[in-house]
């Protein structure tokens, strides 16, 4: 309380209020600068009484151009000749010592002189409120923190500099700048401090108007400035002094500032020097580059609109909407959401923009500083709109209130009926530029389609931003693609395009005939297995003859051979491996023969032995019995058939979707959220295990996604698959290693898991046949098996069903293995791969998930507020 | 003959394998009576020197958003192309540094790239299991996009390296995560010929890199998760020339001696390696030695030669790029430790064809061209 008491004079503040919220801010900055800005200007009074502190190393880097200007003709022609050029350059360059007499007297000028600067830095920063710069007033402060921090800086790198005088002066000075101010900069903008300090540092050194790197040249010649510090470079530099320009034209030091306001209007317009000194495609994408990227953009915190700071997504709607506010600048503005009106706070209207846009805060009557009485949508009106609404024969008299909506209609506030419209009279089109006010355009009116319009047009930096990634990952036959397809139909427009639904029907086409080709092996298989078995009974019947013999060879399985022709065919393809080459050109040939083949008793016969042949999927009699009508060529696949057809997205390694959640997700948070909601995009990522490899090797590549899915197929715990040992793998046991191999991933330290434990219905069906303690690892299985008829088992212990317990039983196994080697808390959750609602409800826990995990330094220890014991699940 | 008869055979089998694969080595071990270093040092060979300023980053391509993965260089010198996991593919000038093109892919994850001979096509591969070709002289579409040319499709596993037939425009040579290497006919996008899967000599497991020689295109050599690198003939498909064993970890990079006769490899096991061809020996190992905790040893990520070959340099996961003298098996500078070196793993390096310069890409995003020093000649 002491201590409050001490600052207490900070609070007394009796002027009138300001309109901006700058007091909130100054204080802070107070507290901080003296501490930076005081301490070196008395260090710097101690090297200005003794210039000898850095006698040696000063020198050397202002001695270093010297001799370029000597050689610059050559650095020029060298610039861009070849890589190794450069080199021989430096060596040209190599011996400044020989300056080192002169040089010493410029070094020792150099120091007075930074010293001054940083007086005058410190100056700057005592008085609180820097007034010299109109529309940044808070960063002043900011700008000569930097500022210290920076001329301390390229102190040390003087030191460091004194063994290697061969390296570009120029590069490695920017190089640390870079990293200073960027350490610095904070939240403020330090791009004009940066301009005036390169300016300064660079009148001391060279004559005006001459090149910043060679400090050669007069003001007449062409030069290219920088958008962020206006330093200007000849032809012969700007190369060097730029780099590659991934922001356009900017100094490599620059590079991740703002531009410079006044420079903007400039932003992808190229100068003919550069278009002498590159191609055409260089110039072309470093102007796109110049135009598109993050940090050239407008900074939605330099926007004011009725008093509210813009977020991001409020900028990029009002840049895209059908008609915006013409050259936007940083500043304050006002904007009449009912009728589009938009001007500078303080001012009378500008233009009328869209109407209806959802930016800013709420309109200040005050804010066009009008005097007449008259208010317009809630707020006074200028005396040159009173003007222009007598033109436009609105009776003004007693002082009225208007509603002045976007297509130019009026009615008086509090009154239904409209009275008219302003724009009706075509003279108003031209009175109004003579009052220098705003005409509606065209586009203008038209307000309905924003939404989707805007959406469309999220510049590129901003999608990168807003995308989250989540990475599904699962076994083979884990139902992550039956995943990722309805994550397409439920979140997608169209979910298929017409290509992709001819793609998959030739893929179900090709699958139907690899089904039959493994009923045919089947049939083969059965073939022989009960021919063995007659000549078994045969033998232990001596009375065999020939004859019977001879039709002993027919049984259930046998063909005839016209199908044999086609079976053949059809088998021999298979086992060459490539289906899917030959498959078009045969298809049409063998369509019609699917048809008989089909019905064949022989095949029916087999297929009723389906469940032997192990190779066949579960889905495939869903195909199989209509296998009449997929064969034909007219065949369309339904949604249902996308759903149910295996190998659709796994014929790439990798498959991903990008959707945004419906406006369905309306629960609590959503509502305020709503516009990040809209730019917010997921993308589910689905990798395929198989080629993940030992020591996933290309597991590096995922380090930007925010949340792994991982896909367990419940039904998995009964069965096997074989390693190329030979050796039989419970599948349940080869999910969980991969599961530990990811989780101990380096690229996944951090990473939060969802297990989705899928195909609970699979689950349900089996559970009662075959019980989950056949998997090891499961053993311990031991569920609560309620005595009673099923109706009475609602009682509170045992209120699950077995399959529900088993559910239960595996995700508790799967949460205790990850925190025994994560110590932080595994999701999981279920769902059946063909239902619909499980995996929406799946993936939009994964959503909340992430939500949780962007709160949870906001909220501290937050870990109690979702339960951790390994018992809470999401259904 | 029963199922268990033939696996106990099998066992059997295996075991004779192995039995004689150890007396190979063995005798291998035996009959090598001196490596490379020894050999050089008993010449009186002497490490080159290199000063600090010898070899100096004088480029920096900055421009990709995500890790750099993969970079080629034209053979006519002058231009580069990278892909990054910003999923561009970015054809640089390397005298201006600027950007040429800058293709927006579709797949974000690649790994490889190359340039066609003749400049005019690049190639790149990736997670898609595809290569994926573009014509850079074809007409830009409304979002400045160049539309793809080709897409080589078949491969069953991601595409880990791509290299072109030095002397053939419509060949190129991808390896893959589904075990194999595929010589492809770039013009009909059909396989010509599949090198390894089913095959007893194939790789068994993902090919990371392959190198074609310069002297005979028909003879390149791939590496591998199963720690073997193998020569291969295009003529002869069906099985591999020789295996390579030796090293302890993943080959991830293989890269032609450049006069075809050697080899050289660099692996997660930290290590490089030196093959010959004629003999099968392993020449030279190139490691150094680490503190203590040997399980954080950086592994060896690229390699490439110098144009004489008395030089190879090898960029490490710790961000390190050695210089190597192949002679003395010595580090005779460390880019890692010069002025303006990468921050993150150095994931990839190429050497100009005229060997005047070498350009290294890294995690830090950016790529970075070294060049030797105007009084020095090119080695």
């Amino acid at each position: 309380m002491a201590e409050t008491a001490d600052y207490s004079f900070a609070v007394e503040y009796h002027g009138p209020p300001l309109p901006y919220d700058i007091p909130k801010a100054i204080p802070i900055e107070i507290e901080r600068i003296p501490v930076a800005a005081v301490a070196p200007p008395s260090a710097s009074d101690a090297a200005e009484a003794l210039p000898v502190v850095h006698p040696l190393t000063s020198p050397l880097r202002k001695a270093a151009p010297t001799p370029a200007v000597e050689h610059a003709a050559a650095a020029a022609a060298a610039a861009a000749a070849s890589p190794t050029s450069v080199i021989e350059n430096h060596a040209v360059m190599d011996g400044p010592d020989a300056e080192a007499g002169s040089s010493g007297l410029l070094g020792s000028s150099s120091c007075l002189d930074r010293s001054a600067e940083l007086t005058e830095g410190g100056v700057e920063s005592s008085g609180p409120v820097g007034s010299s710069l109109p529309d940044r007033i808070s960063t002043e402060s900011a700008l000569s923190l930097e500022f210290d921090f920076r001329s301390s800086a390229s102190e040390n790198d003087d030191d460091d500099d004194d063994d290697d005088e061969g390296v570009a002066p120029h590069a490695k000075k920017a190089l640390v700048t870079f990293q200073s101010s960027a350490q610095s900069s904070g939240s403020a903008s330090p791009a004009v401090g940066l301009a005036r300090q390169r300016r300064e540092e660079f009148e001391l050194r060279g004559k005006k108007g001459a090149c910043y790197h060679c400090l050669k040249g007069s003001r007449f010649a062409e030069k290219e400035a920088c958008l962020v510090c206006d330093a200007k470079y000849c032809s012969g530099c700007v190369l060097r002094a730029m780099g590659s320009m991934p922001e356009g034209r900017k100094c490599v030091s620059c590079i991740g500032f703002p531009v410079l306001e006044s420079k903007r209007e400039r932003l992808g317009k190229c100068s003919r020097m550069l278009r002498r000194l590159l191609s055409s495609p260089e110039i072309e994408l470093a102007m796109k580059a110049e135009k598109n990227c993050e940090a050239n953009q407008l900074r939605p915190e330099d926007i004011f609109v009725n008093g509210k700071k813009l977020t991001p997504e409020e900028l990029v709607l009002l840049q895209n909407c059908s008609c915006p506010p013409p050259k936007l600048k940083p500043g304050y503005y006002w904007y009449d959401k009912v009728s589009g009106f938009w001007g500078k706070e303080g001012h009378k209207p500008h233009k009328i923009i869209t109407a209806h846009l959802n930016v800013g805060g709420s309109l200040d009557s005050r804010a066009s500083n009008g005097n007449t009485g008259i208010f317009i949508n809630g707020r006074e009106i200028t005396k040159a709109e009173l003007q222009m609404l007598k033109w436009a024969g609105v009776q003004c008299a007693g002082n009225p209130h208007f509603w002045l909506n976007a297509d130019g209609t009026y009615q008086e506030e509090g009154q239904k009926n409209i009275k008219g419209q302003i724009w009706g009279k075509p003279i108003m089109k031209l009175l109004c530029p003579v009052l220098s006010l705003p005409t509606p355009t065209k586009a203008a009116n038209s307000n309905g389609d924003e939404v989707i319009d805007m959406v469309r047009a999220i510049p590129d930096y901003l999608e990168q931003r807003t995308v989250q990634k989540m990475l599904l990952v699962g076994l083979h036959g884990s139902g992550t693609s039956t995943i990722i397809k309805q994550a397409k139909f439920l979140y997608r427009g169209v979910p298929f395009s017409n290509d992709e639904r001819q793609d998959i029907k030739v893929i179900i086409q090709s699958n139907i005939y690899s089904y039959l080709a493994i009923l045919l092996e089947g049939r083969e298989m059965f073939e022989e297995e009960s021919l063995a078995e007659r000549r078994n009974s045969c033998q232990h019947c001596p009375s065999g003859n020939y004859e019977s013999d001879d039709c002993n060879r027919v049984t259930d399985y046998s063909f005839s051979p016209r199908l044999r022709e086609l079976s053949d065919w059809l088998l021999k393809v298979m086992a060459s491996g490539n289906l899917d080459t030959s498959f078009p050109t045969y298809a049409c040939e063998y369509a019609p023969l699917v048809e008989e083949l089909w019905n064949d008793a022989a095949i029916q016969a087999t297929y009723r032995r389906r469940s032997e042949l192990l190779m066949l999927p579960i889905t495939a009699s869903y195909f199989l019995e209509r296998v009449v009508d997929i064969s034909r060529m007219e065949y369309e696949p339904s949604d249902k058939d996308i759903l149910y057809a295996d190998r659709i997205t796994s014929s790439n390694g990798i498959a991903c979707t990008d959707f945004s959640f419906g406006p369905l997700a309306c629960d609590g948070h959503a509502i305020d959220g709503d516009q990040q909601d809209m730019l917010l995009r997921y993308q589910l990522i689905r990798i395929h295990t198989k080629g993940l490899g030992q020591n996933c090797k290309w597991l590096d590549m995922f380090e930007d996604i925010k949340i792994v899915l991982f896909c367990i197929a419940l039904s998995d715990y009964d069965e096997y698959y074989e390693d190329p040992n030979g050796v039989l793998i419970n599948k349940m046991i080869e999910s969980k290693r991969l599961f530990e191999n990811l989780v101990t991933h380096p690229t996944f330290e951090e990473m939060n898991f969802l297990l989705i434990l899928n195909k609970f219905d699979l689950l349900e069906q089996k559970i009662d046949t075959s019980p989950l303690t056949i998997c090891e690892w499961f053993s311990d299985f031991n569920p609560v098996v309620s005595r009673n008829q099923p109706s009475n088992t609602r009682n509170p212990n045992s209120g699950a069903t077995m399959a529900q317990q088993a559910f239960h039983h595996i995700a508790v196994k799967f949460k205790r293995l990850f925190s025994s080697i994560t110590g932080r808390r595994l999701y999981v959750t279920w769902t059946n791969g063909l239902a619909q609602d499980t995996v929406d409800a799946a993936l939009r826990y994964g959503r909340e998930i992430l939500i949780w995990e962007e709160e949870k330094p906001i909220f501290g220890s937050s870990e109690s507020i979702y339960s951790t014991e390994p018992s809470s699940y999401s259904n | 003959m029963s199922v268990a008869e033939l696996k106990k055979r099998h066992v059997a089998a295996m075991e004779t394998v192995d039995a004689l694969r150890e007396r190979v080595k063995q005798k291998r071990q035996l009959l090598l009576d001196t490596d490379v270093k020894s050999y050089a040092k008993s010449q009186g060979t002497t490490p080159i020197s290199f000063g600090s300023t010898d070899l100096v980053c004088c480029r920096t391509l900055l421009g990709h958003t995500g890790k750099v993965y993969s970079l080629d260089w034209t053979p006519e010198r002058n231009r580069i192309v990278s892909v990054a996991l910003d999923g561009r593919l970015i054809v640089w000038n390397a005298l201006t540094s600027q950007k040429t093109h800058a293709i927006k892919l579709n797949c974000p994850w690649m790994r490889a790239c190359a340039f066609a001979p003749n400049g005019q096509s690049v190639a790149c591969g990736g997670l898609d299991s595809a290569c994926s070709i573009f014509n850079l002289t074809s007409q830009v579409d409304k979002d400045g996009n160049i539309p793809i040319a080709r897409v080589l499709t078949g491969h069953k596993g991601y595409v880990f390296s791509c290299q072109y037939v030095p002397d053939q425009e419509t060949r190129l040579i991808t390896g893959s995560g589904d075990h194999t290497c595929v010589l492809w006919d770039v013009t009909t996008g059909q396989r010509i010929s599949v090198f390894g899967g089913e095959l007893p000599s194939g790789h068994t497991a993902d090919v990371l890199s392959v190198s074609i020689n310069s002297s005979n295109s028909n003879m390149f050599v791939s590496g591998s998760c199963d720690a073997t690198a193998r020569l291969w003939d295009t003529r002869k498909a069906s099985r591999a020339v020789q295996t390579f064993h030796g090293h302890g970890g993943d080959v991830n990079s293989v890269k032609f001696f450049p006069d075809g006769q050697r080899f050289g490899t660099g692996s997660d096991d930290g290590t490089c390696r030196l093959f010959d061809m004629r003999t099968g020996h392993q020449l030279q190992v190139y490691t150094r030695q680490h503190d203590a905790n040997d399980n954080d040893v950086p592994i060896v990520t690229s390699i490439a030669f110098s144009i004489s070959g008395r030089l190879f340099f090898a960029g490490y996961s710790n961000g390190d790029c050695y210089v190597w003298d192949t002679l003395v098996a010595e580090v005779v500078l460390n880019l890692g430790t010069l002025q303006n070196s990468h921050e993150g793993r150095i994931s990839c390096l190429g050497l100009a064809a005229d060997g005047s310069a070498l350009c290294t890409g890294s995690w830090d995003k950016n790529l970075k061209i070294w060049a030797f020093g105007g009084h020095r000649k090119v080695i």
